[in-house]
């Protein structure tokens, strides 16, 4: 299929390709030492990242911690949350935003009205993300493919626009002085210095990376991959798909919920539009263009996604070739970057060999993530009936 | 006599106007390797549909050890003990043999999203006891070998192993089998024969849809025939053979016999 163009030696990508194999072989046969000494190189590369020596080429213009925490950090947490749903379950929901929105609000809520915990409302938030998550999945979870992506796409919607109408949290206005998270005394004091905001995101990221790959690795995983391949036969080799299914979107929805409580401690003010469709497109687009279901891929796509467009704003040489501020082209040049990304890499950045696999079989993959692809098997019900 | 493991109790499955079944009466006894053969589009599918809970018979019952198990959830049929495989091979094809077999020894684990990503005991115990079990299955039904390849890369025949083993690993009492010979070479159809054997060996009933006669009459007990949905013979396999009614429908009356 689409794999068979990004075969000539004229695309530079392709020794990266390769590259990106070599590691991956290494890494199977890696040795437990040597794959924890990888973890702590990762660790430590992420303490010392918000470092101004790094940060002056990376982001010249705005405050690198910043913007580390957001976008950066805040897309990549919601990019592990959403590849649980799409790129582990195979199920596509456009509107993964409503659930980074149910925890930055009740954060918000809970904490200017009634005073409560930050930590606490951040944990009720993630509670109330799941249980929205588990609302809008026991109805719709039956649905497959475009209807299901149609479904999520409206309960995004209706949830900001909820958020608009409704005076108690704000309404259009929003919700200001949001309080910080507690300080844990002598440990760390949040307030108006990015650092412990950073420090605290980067621990929900591990966290949320560690409960991830655990869960792919378990029958739970086993079970959302059996139902990306096969929902039919899944089902019928004992899997209760549509709880698997429910599973998924809970636990993503958790990990949004988080996102939504660690970024409003920070900001201070949200409102609706804090949390509008295109957010969801953007992560959705972070997962599929890092390599949905590969978690380094989609991390790496989150990074990529949340980083450009903020990089794009301090362009000098542009500057002196247009004459003109490319902070005005900035979304332009970000687009010419996704789709020359996507034509020479699009399986993703980093896919997973499994989805690269379903993907140049053109059947399972993205079928099962949007339209459903007929395949030459996917329906028991119409090709076996009059057998 | 014992309760049969299986009984179709006049079952019917219509859709819209074309009956695929009509009225079947099917009863397997336990430790039996019985054999459902038919021309192509008798229906033949159709009762692993009905019986594996893909179908609801439009009219009659399905017992499985006595009790009625037509609209029961379908893995909750696998759970029960009925495994199946598939006509047209339908593998996880992207995941590695051993994943294959242990998502069906997962039926019957109970790890959930807590016990894995807390890493609980009991979680390690199923996993070691899955990947176990799973090792075992892929040597007993012979492709020892084939563990960490990914199941699409696999010979045709080995794929239709591996299904066999991904059935068992749900420890099914009823082992259904739709055409696990097809596109098989005459080695690897005899070494299926002694497998089914096997199978039925290790305390197993064996329903078995095929269309080569020398595996169906050198490896069953019982054979029963299908036509339009329908019926039509049902005893030893000699005796099958012999039938009048069932030789008419392999291939058709002649002309001046009737």
């Amino acid at each position: 299929m689409k794999g068979n163009g990004v075969t000539g030696n004229a695309n530079p990508l392709r020794r990266v390709g390769a590259l990106v194999d070599g590691a991956r072989d290494w890494w199977e046969h890696a040795k437990a030492w040597q794959r924890y000494l990888v973890y702590l190189g990762a660790v430590v590369f992420a303490l010392i990242l918000p470092a101004p020596a790094i940060g002056s080429f990376m982001s010249p213009g705005a405050d690198w911690t910043s913007v580390l925490i957001y976008p950066i950090g805040t897309y990549i947490l919601l990019a592990v949350g959403l590849n649980v749903v799409v790129g582990q379950a195979g199920l596509l929901d456009l509107g993964f935003v409503a659930f980074f929105a149910i925890g930055g609000y009740s954060v918000a809520y809970f904490g200017t009205q009634y005073g409560w915990n930050y930590w606490a409302t951040v944990a009720f938030g993630i509670i109330l993300a799941a249980v929205s998550g588990v609302i809008l999945g026991a109805p719709t979870l039956r649905l497959r493919g475009d209807y299901l992506a149609i479904v999520t796409l409206g309960f995004g919607e209706i949830v900001r626009i909820t958020a608009n109408n409704t005076d108690e949290i704000g309404g259009a206005r929003g919700i200001t002085n949001v309080p910080h998270p507690t300080d844990i005394p002598g440990v760390v004091e949040f307030g108006l210095l990015p650092a412990p905001y950073y420090y605290l995101i980067l621990i929900a990221i591990v966290l949320v990376i560690i409960f991830s790959v655990r869960l792919q690795k378990s029958r739970v995983g086993r079970a959302w991959a059996a139902i990306r391949e096969d929902e039919d036969a899944a089902e019928l080799m004992g899997v209760p798909t549509f709880k698997f299914k429910l599973l998924a979107f809970a636990i993503g929805a958790m990990i949004g919920g988080l996102a939504g409580g660690i970024y409003a401690g920070k900001a201070v003010f949200i409102e609706p539009n804090t949390f509008p469709f295109i957010l969801s497109a953007t992560i959705l687009a972070a997962v599929v263009l890092g390599g949905a279901g590969n978690l380094p891929g989609v991390i790496l796509g989150a990074f990529v996604i949340a980083w450009l467009p903020e990089r794009f704003r301090e362009v000098n040489w542009l500057k002196d070739v247009l004459d003109r501020d490319p902070a005005e082209y900035r979304i332009l040049l970000f687009g010419g970057v996704l789709v020359l990304m996507m034509a020479l890499r699009p399986e993703g950045l980093l896919p997973s060999r499994r989805r690269r696999a379903e993907l140049h079989e053109g059947t399972g993959g993205m079928g099962t993530m949007g339209a459903e692809v007929a395949g030459p098997d996917t329906d028991v019900t119409t090709t076996e009936a009059a057998k | 006599m014992s309760t049969p493991v299986l009984q179709l109790d006049n079952v019917t499955m219509r859709f819209g106007g074309v009956v695929a079944l009509r009225e079947a009466k099917i009863s397997i006894n336990p430790g039996e390797i019985f054999a459902l053969i038919g021309p192509n589009g008798a229906g033949k599918t159709t009762v692993f549909n009905v019986v594996t809970g893909v179908y609801q018979p439009t009219e009659g019952q399905v017992l499985f050890n006595g009790t009625r198990i037509d609209g029961t959830k379908r893995f909750k049929i696998t759970k029960l003990g009925i495994a199946r495989t598939f006509q047209n091979i339908r593998l996880f094809h992207n995941m590695s043999a051993l994943e294959n077999v242990m998502v069906g020894a997962d039926s019957h684990h109970k790890t959930g999203a807590i016990g894995a990503t807390l890493n609980l005991p009991w979680h390690r115990k199923e996993e070691k006891r899955g990947r176990e079990l799973a090792r075992e299955l892929l040597d007993f039904v012979g492709i020892p070998g084939r563990m960490t390849e990914t199941a699409k890369n696999l010979p045709y025949g080995d794929q239709r192993r591996l299904e066999i083993a991904r059935a068992l690993a749900t420890d099914p009492k009823l082992l259904l089998l739709d055409e696990p010979a097809a596109g098989m070479n005459p080695a690897e159809k005899e070494a299926l024969q002694a497998l089914i054997r096997k199978i039925r060996d290790s305390g197993r009933t064996v329903l078995l849809i095929e269309h080569d006669m020398s595996l169906v009459m050198g490896v069953s007990d019982r054979v029963a025939v299908l036509d339009f949905g329908q019926l039509i013979a049902e005893g030893l396999p000699h005796e099958v053979q012999t039938n009048p009614r069932v030789i008419e429908a392999y291939l058709g009356v002649s002309e001046d016999a009737s």
